[in-house]
C-alpha cells in the first residue's frame, strides 16, 4: 500500500490541528490540578466521547477487526455483555463515591478509604502497567506501519511519541481530553465508510450469515459448550469473568477512564459521563469489528481479495482492518483512515500517559518522595513525569520489539491486577464493615491467586510454568476463569480478614461508603440529563442489539 | 475554548479535500468498489464540519 501526496496533505492537517488544540489550551494551565485533573471544569459530552476514546487505542482498533474475523459476532460481548454494563454501573452506582470524596485519582481514594498500603499497591502497580501498555500500543503501530506502508519503525515511533508529548506537555489532561475528542470523531470518520463498504460487498447482514459458518453470526447461541462456539468459551465463564469481573474491573477501576469521568464539571456532570458515552460505545462494533468478519467473508468470494497470511503460514488477523482499508479506500479517504489509526494510537497513549503522570505525582511523590510542597513545585513535576512517562514508554517500545514473548507474558499478567481489585472497590464502597487490612490482603492475595493460576493451567500451549493442573479449552476461557478466580479470592479473603479486624468509625468513612454518604438526586433537571431514565434507556437499546444478534 | 470550533474546521477542510478529488480526479478508485468513495465521504464530512461550527456559532451568539 503506497499513500499519495493528498493522503499525506491529510495527516500534517490533522497533526496541526492536535498541536494547535495544545498550543491553545496552554494558557488554562497554572496549578497542578489545572495540569493534571483539567481543574474539574471540562464539559460533559466531551469526557463522555474522551471516557470511550482513552480505550480505543491502536491495539483495541486493530485487535477489534482481529477478533471479529477470528470469533465472529461474539466478539461483540466485549462491549454488549462486558463495557456497558459496567458502565452504567460505574456512572450509577460508583461515582458518587469517586466524586463525592474529592479523592484525584483511583490510588487515592484507596487511602481515604482504607489506609497507604492500599494505595502503594494499587499506584505502583498501575504505574507500570500504563507504562508497558502504552509502550506496547506504540510498537504495535510501529510494526504495522512499516508492514503496510514501509515507513520507518523509528520514525513512525519516535514522530508519534514526540507529537502526544508535545500537547500533553503543553496543555495537560485538558488537552489530552480535548484531542481525544478530535480523534474519536477521526476514527469514526475514517472507519465508518470501511465498514459500510465491506460489509455490503459481502452481501450485507444477510449475505454475511449466509456465507458463514452459524457461529460466526450468532452471539449468543452456541454458547452451550466451548466446542461449538470459536472463542471457545461456556456460557458461565462468558457472563462471570467478562460480562461481570474483568469488564467491572476495567470500566470501574482503572484511573486511565476513570480520570475522564472525573475531570467532568459537576458530580451530576461525572454521573453522567459514563452513561451517555454507552451510547456511541454501543454501536462501535458496527465500526471496529464488522469489518473483520467481512474480511473473511469476501476472502471466500473469489473477488481477489486474499485473507492476510503470516510469514510463518496461518492467518494474520492483525492485517484484517488495513488489507481491507488498502481494497476499499482510494487515495483521499485512504489517507483518512490512515490518519485515524494514527489518531487511535495517540488517543491511547496520551491516555496512558495522563494517567500516569497523575498518579506518580500525587500518589507516589506527593505522598512518600517529598509531602507538603509548595503546588507550582508539583505542576513542574507533573510536567517533567510527563516527559519521562513518555520516554519510559519508547522505552518499553523498544524492549518490546526485543523480547516479543516478555511482552505477551506481561499483557497476560495485566489482565490479571484488574480483576481482584473490583473485588476490593465493591466491598469498599458498599460495605462500610471492610477493614483496611482485609483489603490489603484480599487485594495481595487475589492478585497472587490470578498469578498462580496463570502458571499452574494451560491454553493453546501457553501459561503452566510451574504445573499443568488444568487445559483450558481457549486462551480466552482461561483469562476469564482467572479473573473469575481472582475475584472470589479476593472477595473471600478481604471479608474474613475483616471480620477479625477492628473496623473504622462511620464518622471517617462519610463520603466515601455507601450509607454514608448523601446520594445527589436531580429532581428537577430534565429527564435526560438523569441518570436514572438515561440507564433505561440505555438498557432497553442494550437488550434490543443482544435479541437481535442472538 | 469551545471544542466544536477546531473540529468543525477540521472536517469541513478535510471534507472539502476529499470533495475536491471526488469532483476533479473521479477515476482514482480503489481495487473493489466503484464508488466514487471520497465525493461521498467528502460530503458528509462537510456537512458535519459545517453542523459543528454551526452550534459552536449559535452557542457563542447566546453567550454573549
Amino acid at each position: 500500500m503506497k499513500l499519495a501526496p493528498v493522503d499525506y496533505v491529510i495527516l500534517a492537517l490533522y497533526f496541526a490541528f492536535v498541536l494547535g488544540i495544545g498550543w491553545r489550551l496552554r494558557k488554562g494551565v497554572s496549578s497542578s490540578g489545572d495540569f493534571l485533573l483539567s481543574g474539574r471544569s471540562v464539559p460533559v459530552w466531551i469526557t463522555s466521547l474522551a471516557f470511550i476514546a482513552a480505550n480505543l487505542g491502536a491495539v483495541e482498533l486493530i485487535g477489534m477487526a482481529a477478533s471479529g474475523a477470528k470469533y465472529g459476532i461474539m466478539t461483540a460481548h466485549f462491549y454488549w455483555l462486558g463495557a456497558i454494563p459496567a458502565m452504567l454501573f460505574m456512572g450509577i452506582f460508583m461515582m458518587p463515591f469517586y466524586y463525592g470524596s474529592k479523592a484525584r485519582s483511583v490510588p487515592e481514594y484507596l487511602k481515604l478509604r482504607f489506609d497507604e498500603k492500599t494505595r502503594a499497591f494499587n499506584a505502583i502497580s498501575f504505574a507500570v502497567m500504563t507504562i508497558f501498555s502504552s509502550g506496547i500500543s506504540m510498537y504495535a503501530l510501529g510494526l504495522l506501519l512499516h508492514l503496510v506502508l514501509g515507513w520507518s519503525f523509528d520514525v513512525s515511533v519516535l514522530a508519534s511519541a514526540a507529537i502526544v508529548l508535545a500537547y500533553t506537555f503543553l496543555g495537560g489532561l485538558t488537552s489530552a481530553i480535548y484531542n481525544e475528542v478530535l480523534q474519536f470523531l477521526l476514527i469514526v470518520m475514517g472507519f465508518a465508510p470501511l465498514a459500510i463498504l465491506a460489509v455490503n460487498k459481502a452481501g450485507g447482514w444477510q449475505g454475511m450469515v449466509s456465507r458463514l459458518p452459524p457461529n460466526m453470526t450468532h452471539a449468543w447461541r452456541y454458547m452451550g459448550s466451548p466446542t461449538e462456539n470459536p472463542m471457545g468459551v461456556e456460557i458461565f465463564g462468558m457472563v462471570a469473568g467478562l460480562g461481570f469481573v474483568l469488564s467491572f474491573g476495567y470500566w470501574c477501576t482503572n484511573f486511565l477512564v476513570v480520570q475522564r469521568a472525573m475531570a467532568a464539571d459537576s458530580m451530576s456532570a461525572a454521573r453522567r459521563t459514563p452513561l451517555i458515552g454507552t451510547i456511541p460505545k454501543m454501536f462501535l462494533p458496527f465500526i471496529v469489528i464488522m469489518p473483520g468478519i467481512a474480511a473473511l467473508v469476501l476472502s471466500k468470494m473469489n473477488l481477489g481479495y486474499d485473507f492476510p497470511l503470516k510469514a510463518t503460514g496461518g492467518p494474520d488477523y492483525d492485517q484484517a482492518l488495513t488489507t481491507l482499508m488498502a481494497q476499499f479506500y482510494p487515495a483521499g479517504l485512504l489517507g483518512v483512515g490512515m490518519t485515524g489509526l494514527m489518531a487511535s494510537f495517540m488517543s491511547g497513549m496520551a491516555g496512558n500517559v495522563t494517567a500516569f503522570n497523575t498518579v506518580f505525582t500525587y500518589d507516589i511523590y506527593q505522598s512518600y518522595i517529598r509531602p507538603g510542597a509548595p503546588d507550582h513545585h508539583y505542576l513542574t513535576v507533573g510536567r517533567v513525569t510527563t516527559v519521562a512517562g513518555v520516554l519510559l514508554s519508547i522505552a518499553a517500545a523498544y524492549l518490546a520489539t526485543r523480547y516479543n514473548n516478555i511482552m505477551d507474558l506481561l499483557q497476560l499478567v495485566f489482565g490479571c491486577v484488574n480483576a481482584p481489585l473490583f473485588a476490593t472497590f465493591l466491598l469498599g464502597m458498599f460495605w462500610k464493615r471492610t477493614t483496611a487490612h482485609g483489603a490489603f490482603a484480599g487485594l495481595t492475595l487475589g492478585t497472587a491467586a490470578a498469578v498462580l493460576t496463570l502458571s499452574s493451567t494451560t491454553a493453546e500451549g501457553k501459561g503452566g510454568w510451574i504445573a499443568n493442573l488444568y487445559t483450558f479449552p481457549s486462551q480466552m476461557a482461561q483469562n476469564f476463569w482467572i479473573a473469575i478466580i481472582a475475584f472470589t479470592t479476593c472477595l473471600v479473603i478481604s471479608v474474613a480478614v475483616s471480620m477479625v479486624t477492628k473496623p473504622r468509625p462511620d464518622k471517617e468513612m462519610e463520603g466515601l461508603v455507601y450509607g454514608l454518604t448523601k446520594v445527589p438526586h436531580d429532581a428537577t433537571a430534565k429527564w435526560y440529563q438523569r441518570p436514572a431514565p438515561l440507564t433505561v434507556v440505555v438498557i432497553i437499546m442494550l437488550v434490543i442489539l443482544n435479541f437481535w444478534f442472538r | 475554548m469551545d471544542l466544536r470550533v477546531p473540529s468543525g474546521w477540521f472536517f469541513t477542510l478535510v471534507g472539502l479535500i476529499l470533495l475536491a478529488m471526488g469532483v476533479f480526479k473521479p477515476e482514482t478508485r480503489a481495487t473493489l468498489t466503484t464508488a466514487n468513495v471520497n465525493l461521498y465521504s467528502g460530503a458528509c464530512m462537510l456537512v458535519f464540519g459545517l453542523f459543528m461550527l454551526l452550534l459552536a456559532w449559535r452557542a457563542a451568539r447566546s453567550g454573549e
